[in-house]
């Protein structure tokens, strides 16, 4: 077996690099850490310079370093971001080798056996390397050895950015370097240090036989110096498991006779939706964006696109969605192939819509969603949605329908008129004070006399949100003598020190 | 270093009971009041609803909290002070869902409700142990308990289905003939209570007008629905229809209540009705003391009589003393007098039982009533009246007619056993810990606060950091802006605000350390009782005020870990030495003792151990007990607030004249004050000489007294403090007292205030000090071994209380397998003589358990490491740990090859044939050679596995490289002249910022040749700030200054030297390093160092 090669990539500041390219303004001189929660409180992850400089540090806990360094900032780390970003940068580097895997938390190992010739030589290769991610933003140390254990220890703990270690020279490369350096947990490296072991080279010096007799208990690598000694120096074999690239989904149908009557091409379509749903399906994935493509025999692509409010997976929806636009293709000579992809998915489970029927009566609502912006362009689409709120104006919001509100238990015996107005409109009242019902009110220009009211509903401002002038509400329910109804409020009440006499206004109409 | 409060003191009215004038009887009584002990759902407490009441003229004024009688207490003395009438009861919330407003109308009727708030506290429906504040009531168990009992009931939201189950409740509750009705405001509350109206008529009821009262003021709508959100876990901006659309549930005048019931009068005429058939009041609530401690028909006088005449001969075999038979005369007397002879009797009991254990629990009385010479001769207390003047009377008040106060301290690995007696003894229906009540603190209003409001985490913490320590009142403004928060937004002004409301909020019960309440009667009929966290503890709802305000005795039954050491260092004189100690057998008055504590050498000694104390030793030079009961009560905020600390050290060195104050001729005799402040040299230092000198100097009555004393425990009643200062400042001049006198007096009130320490607690303390110095000075060993093995207690880490006992010539020894216990032991080195032979409790890991099969299989000595794991058959791990902590040194192994040897033990199965096989299944091993572990090394493992180490002090490594940077060592400071600039370096043991000390900071530096204390002023404290906080070694320079034989360094410059510290045990990794070979030098330096930061040094104390 030729010797392979190994590259160590390890970005010791992936977190704070990748949090400072997402903020680009950030003062670098103000101490800055990302924590996140422990068992305990805050632990410090990741610290800028200025941090550093101030005494906090990673694994701290975040009382203690605001006890050292009063100034310091606090981010929350976003672990589940910087494993993302890492497997991103991980089919990045496959550029290189189409062998890369992801190292822990902060590293990538790379099989560049054989290749590195393609970039001018390892030493070109590493220097290749670390400029293309520094030019990413992020820090990286190299190190390229015969076995990953190897590259891995002269990554993290060799003295230079990029080492070079030829199979024969692993021994005498490892051999000064810490235990720690082995890929063990503190608790194996503290024994070792206790037992006088502390550079790999005085542990590769013990007799094979004492130390398996010490550590064969020891079945997981990262408590067995052994295991790890052995990976390190090649005599156990050890290989980089390459990431899986990306599933893309998408469904191409050719046809024998090119197609020019565009009223086929639904029938067609719904061939490829079908297929791909069920890809879709057994991935567990739903449609957030899907590419429908014809491919015209004189080179031509004509491409439609449709976004969808909520992941799908129903073939017919999907047909819906273009159906009305395939009319406007122009096939000319005639389509010979056509394709549907999946541009934007999103993990959907699956479930079953019932026994016996397939899919459930009616429409479902992101499904009505989806076909009005399709036909009347998703800006002029908006639905009321019921929010938590006294403020009778704000107990609804205009959205996409996809916003989330709080939690919505209206108490349901509140009657609230049919039309609430925009801008409560201003009307004179007599009444009774302080809060006596009104008797009569003058509101454009007509004089109404009440015949019956209840009341009054008192809605108070709410406080977190609004200034301490804002006055509270007083509703009633009004009836005239013409049996017509009204919500009015008066804004205020006397003397409560927020402005001169309260004023009324009309909200709205019960007919 | 005073200790915090543990809570925040009561909030009380702020004005006196004569500003109150009586309110002519209403025909509104408001009955429906939830206070805050309804957890997070009212937001006024008692104090802010009375004088709420007052103001809008109630002459009565109703409590119903949630399934609770917790806040009754507080509202009937608040009620007390505004001369409003109480009128207690509670709101009985039903699993079924319904609620009811309780008013019982006598005692009978109130033990009833009682008893059903803790049948749903302790058992839940299905009869299992019910969790920590929960509380299960059912319609069965109401309709039980409801005879008397007037129910109001609460109508649901939804009204058709009130209808329906209104005929059933009145069916099942006759008691029950009212129903609630408000006027909040709703839309449709005139419909609503027609309705009502009606429906209550049909049923043969009547509407009762409440506005479900849930704070004082509408001003407190925004911290009731902060709180409403803390309760169901949301923020304000999600909790939409949770919170209420108004402000209206504050409390209203009875004007404004009859203008909105105007259509409904006979709901007023309801609530009047009520409450004037509630008689009851918990005045009546009147202590019965458990009878079974009295034998027979005899009185519980005569029996107390009878055995403090045996007690006394028993404690004076060579006849009681003249002296002593006067004072027990003269306190008989006065205990037949105030008739709490039953009171003694049973606190004897609970002694008697723990000197009756085998072994003997050693116990100590101290507080009030302690100290008297009945309690000495009832073996309570171990303070011989024939040596000492005893204080009895001045601490009983006739006037107050208060229960006497006795606490007693047990041991505190053992004071379980006591309290499972008391529980056996008297029934868990008449014996009941108190209750501790939990108020939101500052840090923990400000988070809850935060969250709710929404901001983020960061602004959460940077707010709650504006608070130094956890026991801050108010949110510091200054440093709000420390912090980097505007303070002019208005959204931050509304949270720091709201945060100020929530502070001192109550947040729940907790059981109180150790206050019992015994009763000849049930329990549960005077007050609820709950269940505890802990299994098998249950407590009533009122905490130690509540009970001292009703005049409930209780006994507090205490831990303290200084008399398990005491008694562990009897037992060990006992068995090495021959001589059987008890504490009061214990010479006293002995000259070489008080030598000892002259120089401040009271490293572990019982209270006068820590730096403050230490620094105070030699100026006070104690001679005699009274000087140790002066010493324990002088370092304390008190006298050092009101400025009593130097006049008096300059009195005793004699410095200056004592003299006494005294009034003019006209008002009253010259030596008024002498009596008071004679045995503390002109200067009050306790609390009790305070209060004296108000009662006698400025003439205050009793019931004054009692008030002055009242707002002295009370951080918010500024107002009222100021008033009872210009009260007494005047009264005093008026009889002739000097205008400075007068003020400094006052000033040491408020000192005490928060951290008050009377005589005789002092007196107790001073006690136990002087047996502990007592055994330090004659059995340094005993001492030193007693004490490790009483840990965690006291001030220092067990590596100074070893060092301390090296100090004092005491061998230790470090822990062996073949010759250590789990305790510490002591081995004889000569007659008289003894060395410490640390045990394996001292090493991190190694259980009890696996330490006596250890000392088991011992019958012979281990041979070697394998023997150990055969014979005992302890896991491998064990073993390695032992081998790690060097315990196989009698083997002739050290550390690294008993370790090597213990990783090649196998974890055989515990079978006989393979226990017993002697034969080696993989034959005899290639011998290895190990590099040898430099002692630096091995040091740095000692701290590892136990915390200290006996092989060197870690300084002593680096003291030739400091030798060379001219750094001094600490024993060289006693040598420096005053001023002297001077450099010293050492580890961080202890730094403080007292309260008291105006920010500077303290920080106990230690090298291999001792302690040092360093003065950090402020401004130096700014700019090191990073250094002393996170430094484990510390480099200083600066200046020498000595005050009699106390030495400081005042520090000018800090750096960290915590780097050197890593330096021991990764130095020699850098040697074995070519350093030609600059391609592979694994140089640890560089920021992204991976290998773990072994922190060898244990964390020191730290403040913040």
């Amino acid at each position: 077996m030729t010797a392979r090669r190994i590259v160590s990539i390890w970005f010791p500041d992936l977190a704070m690099e990748r949090w400072r390219r997402a903020h680009p303004d950030t003062d670098d001189a103000q101490p800055l850490a990302l924590a996140s929660e422990g068992p305990h409180g805050l632990v410090i992850d990741a610290v800028n310079e200025a941090a550093r400089d101030s005494g906090a540090k990673p694994g701290q806990r975040m009382t203690d370093a605001r006890a050292i360094c009063p100034t310091l900032v606090l981010e929350s780390a976003d672990r589940a971001g910087d494993a993302q970003s890492l497997a991103r940068l991980g089919h990045w580097a496959r550029r290189w080798s189409p062998w890369t895997a992801v190292d822990g938390a902060d590293g990538l190992l790379l099989d560049s056996t054989g290749g590195a010739h393609c970039f001018g030589g390892e030493a070109a290769m590493l220097e290749q390397i670390e400029t293309a991610f520094g030019m990413l933003g992020f820090t990286a140390q190299l190190a390229i050895a015969p076995t990953i254990g190897g590259a891995w220890a002269l990554g993290r703990f060799g003295a230079s950015d990029r080492i070079i270690v030829e199979p024969e020279g692993v021994s005498k490369a490892l051999a000064p370097l810490p235990v720690e350096s082995l890929r063990i947990d503190s608790d194996a490296a503290l024994l070792l240090r206790r037992l006088g072991l502390k550079t790999v080279g005085a542990l590769a010096d013990i007799p094979i036989t004492a130390l398996a007799r010490r550590f064969r208990k020891h079945r997981h690598e990262v408590a067995n110096p052994l295991t790890r000694l052995q990976q390190a120096y090649g005599t156990t074999r050890e290989v980089v498991a390459p990431l899986a690239p990306q599933t893309i989904y998408r469904v191409v149908q050719r046809v024998a006779e090119p197609v020019q009557y565009v009223a086929i091409l639904e029938p067609l379509l719904a061939d490829l939706a079908e297929r791909l749903c069920d890809a879709l399906e057994a991935g567990q994935r739903g449609l957030r964006r899907v590419c429908f493509e014809a491919f015209r025999v004189d080179g031509y692509v004509a491409q439609l696109e449709v976004e969808t409010a909520a992941p799908v997976r129903t073939p017919n929806h999907i047909v819906r969605l273009f159906a009305e636009r395939l009319e406007k293709l122009d096939a000319g000579f005639g389509f010979d192939t056509f394709a549907l992809t999946a541009q934007w998915h999103e993990p959907m489970e699956a479930w079953q819509k019932g026994i016996g029927e397939d899919e459930e009566k009616g429409i479902l609502l992101p499904h009505l969603l989806d076909r009005l912006r399709v036909r009347l362009g998703a800006e002029n689409i908006s639905m009321p949605t019921p929010y938590a709120s006294h403020i009778p104006e704000r107990s609804l919001a205009w959205g996409d329908g996809q916003e989330r509100f709080p939690s919505i238990e209206a108490p349901s015996r509140r009657e609230r008129p049919i039309r609430l107005f925009d801008r409560p409109e201003p009307v004179t009242v007599i009444y009774a004070t302080p809060d006596g019902p009104p008797r009569r009110f003058r509101w454009r220009y007509q004089l109404h006399d009440v015949a019956k009211a209840e009341g009054p509903e008192r809605i108070a401002p709410e406080w977190w949100r609004e200034k301490s002038t804002v006055r509270l509400r007083d509703y009633y329910k009004i009836e005239d003598r013409k049996g017509r109804r009204f919500w009015i409020y008066r804004n205020g009440v006397v003397d409560d020190r927020r402005g001169g006499p309260p004023q009324w206004f009309m909200h709205g109409l019960f007919f | 270093m005073p200790d915090p409060p543990l809570t925040p003191a009561k909030h009380t009215l702020k004005r006196l009971s004569e500003d109150f004038g009586t309110n002519p009887p209403t025909p509104f009584v408001e009955l429906g009041v939830t206070s805050c002990f309804s957890f997070l759902r009212g937001a006024s407490d008692a104090c802010d609803l009375v004088e709420a009441a007052f103001c809008q003229k109630h002459h009565a004024l109703g409590i119903a909290d949630r399934n609770t009688m917790a806040g009754v207490v507080r509202l009937y003395s608040e009620a007390k002070t505004a001369k409003l009438r109480p009128v207690i009861g509670c709101r009985v919330v039903l699993v079924e869902g319904h609620e009811f407003l309780a008013y019982p109308r006598d005692r009978a009727a109130y033990g009833r409700l009682c008893t059903l708030l803790s049948q749903g506290k302790m058992r839940t429906i299905d009869g299992q142990w019910q969790d920590k504040g929960e509380c299960h009531l059912t319609l069965d168990m109401l309709a039980e308990h409801s005879e008397d009992v007037q129910l109001i009931a609460l109508p649901d939201e939804d009204i058709d289905a009130f209808t329906e189950t209104l005929p059933i409740l009145a069916a099942r509750l006759p008691t029950m003939q009212h129903v609630a009705v408000s006027y909040l405001y709703r839309g449709d509350d005139r419909a609503r209570i027609m309705r009502l109206d009606a429906l209550a008529k049909g049923q043969g009821l009547s509407i009762l007008a409440t506005n479900d009262v849930h704070y004082h003021t509408p001003e407190r709508r925004p911290l009731q629905d902060v709180m409403t959100c803390i309760r169901e876990k949301t923020t304000i901006a999600d909790a939409g229809y949770l919170l209420h659309a108004n402000a209206e549930r504050h409390l209203k005048s009875p004007e404004e209540m009859q203008r909105l019931f105007a259509d409904w009068p006979h709901a007023i005429a309801a609530t009047r009705e009520v409450a004037d058939r509630c008689t009851f009041s918990l005045k009546e609530l009147q202590y019965e003391y458990p009878e079974e401690t009295v034998p027979g028909d005899q009185t519980s006088q005569d029996y107390l009589e009878q055995v403090a005449w045996e007690g006394a001969a028993w404690r004076y075999p060579d006849g009681i003393p003249d002296k002593v038979r006067r004072i027990v005369e003269r306190e008989l007397v006065l205990i037949r007098r105030l008739d709490i002879a039953r009171y003694f009797l049973t606190i004897k009991d609970i002694v008697d039982y723990a000197r009756n254990c085998d072994p003997p629990i050693l116990c100590q009385g101290r507080g009030s009533a302690a100290n008297s010479a009945v309690c000495y001769c009832l073996g309570i207390t171990a303070v011989d009246p024939a040596q000492v003047d005893l204080l009895f009377e001045r601490f009983i008040s006739e006037e107050r007619r208060e229960p006497p106060d006795i606490d007693v301290d047990f041991e505190h690995e053992r004071r379980e056993e006591v309290i499972q007696h008391i529980y056996d003894k008297y029934g868990r229906h008449r014996a009941g810990l108190c209750a501790t009540v939990i108020h939101y603190r500052p840090r923990s209003a400000i988070r809850e606060v935060g969250k709710v409001m929404g901001l983020s985490e960061d602004v959460t913490s940077a707010l709650a950091r504006t608070i130094w320590g956890s026991w801050g009142s108010s949110v510091d403004e200054s440093k709000t802006e420390e912090a980097g928060l505007n303070r002019d937004d208005p959204y931050l002004k509304r949270v720091v605000t709201l945060t100020e409301q929530l502070i001192g909020m109550p947040r729940h019960l907790s059981q109180h350390v150790g206050g019992f309440i015994l009763t000849q009667g049930p329990l549960i009929e005077t007050v609820p009782i709950g269940n505890g966290a802990m299994a098998d503890r249950s407590f009533i709802e009122w905490d130690k005020d509540d009970i001292d305000e009703l005049g409930i005795m209780k006994v507090d039954v205490l831990a303290l870990g200084m008399l398990t050491c005491i008694r562990k260092a009897f037992d060990l004189i006992d068995a090495h030495y021959g001589q059987r100690y008890t504490l009061a057998s214990v010479p006293r008055e002995v000259p070489e003792v008080y030598d000892m504590l002259c120089k401040a050498d009271s490293i572990g000694v019982f209270q006068i151990e820590s730096r403050a104390q230490m620094s105070m030793l030699p100026r006070l030079k104690p001679r005699t007990f009274y000087d140790l009961v002066i010493e324990v009560a002088i370092v304390r905020p008190g006298p050092i607030q009101g400025d009593m600390v130097h006049p008096y050290l300059r009195r005793r060195s004699g410095k200056e004249k004592v003299e006494f104050p005294s009034p003019h001729p006209d008002h009253g005799p010259p030596d008024e004050l002498k009596n008071i402040l004679n045995r503390t040299m002109g200067v009050p230092i306790f609390q009790e000489q305070a209060m004296k000198i108000a009662i006698d100097a400025a003439r205050f009555t009793p019931e004054e007294a009692n008030e002055l004393r009242k707002a002295m425990a009370t951080f918010r009643s500024r107002g009222t403090i100021e008033r009872l200062e210009s009260k007494m400042v005047s009264r005093m001049i008026e009889r002739g007292y000097d205008l400075d006198f007068a003020h400094n007096c006052f000033n040491q009130i408020k000192g005490f205030g928060d951290y008050g320490f009377p005589e005789s607690h002092a007196a107790s303390f001073a006690d136990l000090a002087y047996v502990s110095s007592w055994i330090k000075h004659f059995h340094p060993d005993v001492f030193c071994a007693a004490l490790l093995n009483s840990q965690p207690m006291g001030f220092y880490a067990p590596a100074q209380i070893v060092r301390d006992a090296r100090e004092h010539g005491v061998e230790v020894r470090g822990p062996d397998v073949n010759y250590s216990d789990w305790d510490n032991l002591l081995e004889p080195v000569a007659p008289g003589r003894s060395a410490v032979r640390l045990g394996f409790r001292q090493i991190g890991g190694i259980a009890k358990g696996d330490a006596e099969e250890i000392v088991r299989h011992r019958d012979r000595l281990y041979l070697d490491v394998e023997d150990v794991r055969t014979r005992t058959r302890l896991p491998v791990a064990t073993v390695e740990k032992l081998a790690a902590a060097d315990a196989f040194r009698s083997l002739k192994l050290d550390r690294r090859r008993a370790l090597w040897d213990a990783r090649a033990l196998k974890q055989a199965p515990d079978l006989p044939l393979f226990t017993f096989s002697e034969e080696r299944d993989e034959g005899e091993e290639t011998p290895v050679m190990l590099p040898a572990m430099p002692v630096c090394e091995h040091v740095v493992a000692d701290y590892q596995t136990m915390r200290l180490s006996l092989k060197a002090h870690p300084f002593e490594f680096l003291r030739d490289s400091y030798e060379e940077r001219a750094f001094a060592r600490a024993e060289q400071l006693r040598d420096c002249k005053f001023g002297v600039p001077v450099r010293l370096a050492g580890i961080v043991l202890i730094r403080q910022r007292p309260g008291t000390a105006k920010g500077v900071c303290f920080i106990t530096i230690e090298d291999e040749t001792g302690i040092a204390n360093l003065v950090v002023w402020p401004d130096v404290m700014a700019r090191y700030r990073k250094v002393i906080m996170s430094a484990r070694m510390i480099e200083v320079h600066g200046r020498v200054q000595k005050d009699d034989d106390v030495i400081h360094v005042v520090a000018d410059r800090l750096e960290d030297a915590s780097s050197q510290l890593l330096a021991l045990s990764d130095d020699p990794l850098q040697s074995q390093v070519d350093r030609a070979d600059h391609v592979v030098n694994p140089v640890l330096s560089g920021l992204h160092r991976h290998p773990r930061n072994v922190r060898v040094i244990p964390a020191s104390r730290d403040f913040h």
